[in-house]
């Protein structure tokens, strides 16, 4: 079995794969059935001790089954396009068609997103080319090493080429960002904006997932409920937990509405009797020094900087929450560190979103009260309004935007025998 | 803060006048412990009483201050907590005699601390027990390799270079500072001071201290290229601050050793590096003969792993904790610094210095992971006025 990723040290290498990756690309039609069909046979496939212990892959196998992707791809490309067919439309016939090599710049911080950012493209028929960031190279491989096992004939792995190379190495990155007919960019400013400025073909589509936080609210009625309040801080701190609070769909900061009736200091020592047990279950492996001294800059200006905040935080840097009053998303240091704010009425927070905001998480007992806070977040900016403990579940649409549709042509045919 | 006196009680008065007077590097571990633990927590129990913002602080820390059995448990603050403004104080701000700042790169907002007399005399102690240990007690001609301007500080504030030269002080007999800035701000050497200086001490005992790059950059360099050697072989050249900008030139210790040595015409051997900064004021840590670096006894040093912020094992690296029962006027007791160090062992140094003797690696790299989630720079829209 070959390795599917592969260190790159020439741009001629970068352009003879995408040249590959092209030909396979338009010398077979797939339909996203088929690829779903492989999908699933992935998706069962990833157990066993090197991907359990990746972060985020229960989201992965989640993503790949066909009863999340089914749905997707009919809303996008319409149940014709599920099987790859033409669809009618008044008197013209039209079908999704791949742009051909689709070029994936993930982030270097979420273990799973070049399977997922490949999966999107592979739905809409291209081939890939996947740039893996350098920390994330063995889990990667372990994750296509599974793909390689279910997928014998080389349906998808013909059409996939993983490779490394420092991200210094502009020459690389450009022979990339030329080569490719759509690009899929994940990460923070810097990055986006560097890959961006790649010379990619005037006619490539280019899908930008930038960098965004998330927060989290809960209201009184929920927030309050003492006989539920294990429930829902087990699930926050999960959110929490995922992905070591680094993902743009990680709660920053959680809201709480205010209750005459309950104190929200009893609800953090509860939530922070959640975070003690999830930092059992999942311990920190290793940490970057940079990330222990701003969680203890956190800790220590937070206490420093107004007497009536208050603080839950063991010794080491496994978590902290940080308790107030306010309506302003304080800087988010991530590091499984969460801002917990009192507010009268969740609405100030949520009207003061600039667009940054990318998930809500929510805990809203009433309905038509959740209805208000969503639209108020949909019209400052959110994209993503889930219950919480479900920041995370990866769907479609992502930021706001399809992720299959943008990596695919959309082809009108009027047949020439007709008036 | 007012109602309180400025002092500290006498009791913890006499147990810093103790740790001051007992030799520097002699104390047994055990007993240097359970002697430092003893007057910091009386001095966080002083800074609680003193500021609500502290209180704060320790109320919320997960070990109670008062009685925690080791050091390391007791509440620490992290550097970057120093560059509040206004600056955190104990002290009523008539009793400030002086602010210190730290370098701070471009942009970045520097330490402030501020002294108030008492500190300051025990800073000036501090210093002084320590150099001593390295260098002896005598006064000598001091050459500091820097301008009058530095050593003077501005508007009462003095910054990291000052600060470090005053240090010294007690040392010195006569103080010459032998660099200029030209008229766009640019350091040159005084040759007329330089050579008057080397012209009357030659060959005696004479002390200079230059910051590191300074020492290099401006002193070194362009004496070099203009091919003259100095000749004060008995002289003892203390230098501290940042590497990163000679490192980024490829200087090596060894090369700037050697460098110094090649301009003043003495052994490597006497040009010693030191580690210090502002906020923990009245201690630094020169290299022993050995390279190691050692805690006084009015002070510690903690190196702590990043992943659990325990103390690390011998030959291990972390983040370095520096402790000092100095300060009374502000809260500098116990400082997780930025800076990462290799615990060499926890006694018994061949140098003959008790304690901990450690070697300082870097400072803390910038996390080089920029994820979705990382909105460090945020998104920005032009503003309609």
């Amino acid at each position: 079995m070959s390795d599917l990723v592969q260190h790159v040290d020439s741009p001629l290498e970068i352009t003879a794969a995408a040249q590959r990756l092209r030909a396979r690309a338009l010398s077979e039609d797939i339909s996203p059935l088929r690829v779903i069909e492989v999908f699933e046979r992935w998706g069962e496939a990833l157990r066993g001790p090197v991907c359990d212990a990746i972060p985020g892959l229960a989201f992965l196998k989640l993503w790949l089954r066909r009863g999340a992707l089914e749905p997707i791809v009919v809303r996008e490309l319409g149940s014709e396009g599920f099987h790859g067919a033409w669809r009618e439309e008044r008197a013209a016939r039209l079908r999704a068609f791949p742009l051909g090599v689709v070029g994936h710049w993930p982030a270097g911080n979420i273990e799973i997103q070049p399977m997922l950012s490949l999966s999107c493209a592979l739905l809409g028929g291209n081939a890939c080319l996947v740039r893996i960031p350098s920390g994330l190279i063995a889990e990667t491989r372990a994750i296509a090493e599974k793909l390689q096992e279910v997928d014998v004939d080389g349906t998808l792995t013909g059409r996939i080429h993983l490779t490394i190379f420092d991200h210094e190495r502009t020459d690389l990155q450009r022979a990339m960002a030329a080569a490719v007919d759509g690009a899929m960019v994940w990460g923070g400013a810097e990055a986006v904006t560097q890959i961006r400025s790649l010379p990619f073909p005037h006619w490539a589509r280019i899908a930008v997932f930038g960098p965004r936080l998330s927060v989290a609210a809960m209201d009184g009625a929920t927030w309050g409920d003492r006989d539920a309040r294990e429930s829902w801080c087990r699930r926050i701190a999960r959110d929490v937990w995922q992905f070591d609070q680094q993902a743009c769909s990680s709660p920053q900061t959680l809201f709480l509405e205010r209750r005459a009736d309950c104190d929200a200091a009893e609800f953090v020592d509860r939530l922070a009797e959640a975070f003690k047990a999830e930092n059992q279950a999942h311990p920190r492996q290793a940490i970057h020094p940079a990330m222990t001294s701003a969680i203890c800059l956190a800790r220590a200006s937070w206490l420093l900087d107004d007497t009536t905040h208050h603080a839950r935080f063991p010794q080491a840097p496994d978590w902290t929450i940080l308790l107030g009053e306010g309506s302003q998303i304080p800087d988010p240091t991530q590091g499984r560190t969460l801002s917990v704010l009192v507010v009268d009425d969740l609405l100030e927070p949520i009207e003061k979103f600039d667009g940054m905001v990318q998930t809500l998480g929510l805990a809203i007992r009433d309905g038509a009260r959740e209805a208000v806070l969503a639209q108020a977040a949909g019209r400052n900016g959110v994209d993503r309004i889930v219950k919480l403990g479900r920041m995370h579940v990866f769907g479609s649409p992502w930021d706001g935007t399809d992720m299959i549709k943008p990596m695919v042509r959309l082809v009108r045919h009027m047949p020439s025998n007709e008036d | 803060m007012n109602a309180l006196s400025n002092a500290l009680s006498e009791d913890i008065q006499q147990q810093i006048e103790g740790l001051l007077a007992t030799p520097t590097f002699a104390l047994e571990p055990g007993e240097h412990e359970a002697r430092l633990l003893a007057v910091l927590r009386l001095e966080l129990g002083y800074a609680a009483e003193r500021s609500s913002q502290l209180r704060r602080y320790l109320d919320d820390w997960p070990v109670d201050y008062r009685v925690a059995a080791r050091i390391a448990e007791l509440p620490y603050l992290p550097v970057g907590a120093f560059k509040a403004n206004p600056p955190l104080s104990l002290v009523a701000p008539e009793s400030i005699v002086r602010t210190l700042a730290s370098s701070a790169t471009t942009g970045q907002m520097p330490s402030r601390v501020v002294l108030d007399a008492p500190t300051s005399k025990r800073m000036v102690k501090g210093v002084a027990a320590i150099i001593s240990d390295f260098i002896g007690p005598k006064r000598r001609p001091y050459l500091v390799i820097d301008t009058p301007q530095t050593l003077a500080g501005q508007g009462g504030e003095l910054g990291a270079r000052g600060a470090a030269i005053q240090g010294l002080r007690p040392f010195a007999t006569d103080i010459v500072c032998c660099l200029k800035a030209d008229a766009a701000g640019a350091l040159e050497i005084d040759e007329d001071r330089l050579f008057d200086f080397v012209a009357r001490w030659g060959k005696s005992e004479v002390l200079v201290y230059g910051f590191t790059y300074v020492v290099w950059q401006h002193f070194v360099l362009p004496l070099r290229a203009k091919g003259i050697a100095l000749d004060l072989p008995n002289l003892r050249l203390l230098h501290s601050g940042g590497w990163k900008r000679l490192l980024d030139q490829a200087v090596t210790r060894e090369a700037f050793a050697g460098g110094v040595a090649g301009v003043f015409g003495c052994d490597p051997a006497r040009v010693l590096d030191f580690y210090g900064m502002v906020e923990n004021v009245g201690i630094i840590y020169p290299d022993c003969e050995q390279g190691n670096k050692h805690a006084p006894a009015f002070g510690a040093v903690i190196v702590r792993d990043p992943l659990t912020l325990q103390p690390v094992e011998a030959g291990r690296q972390g983040l370095v904790q520096v402790c000092s029962v100095l300060p009374s006027s502000f809260p500098g007791f116990l400082v997780l610094t930025d800076d990462i160090a290799e615990v060499i062992r926890y006694d018994g140094c061949e140098c003959g210095r008790r304690g901990i003797c450690f070697r300082f690696v870097k400072r803390v790299p910038k996390t080089e992971v920029r994820g979705c989630g990382n909105v460090e720079t945020t998104r920005q829209r032009p503003q309609t006025v």
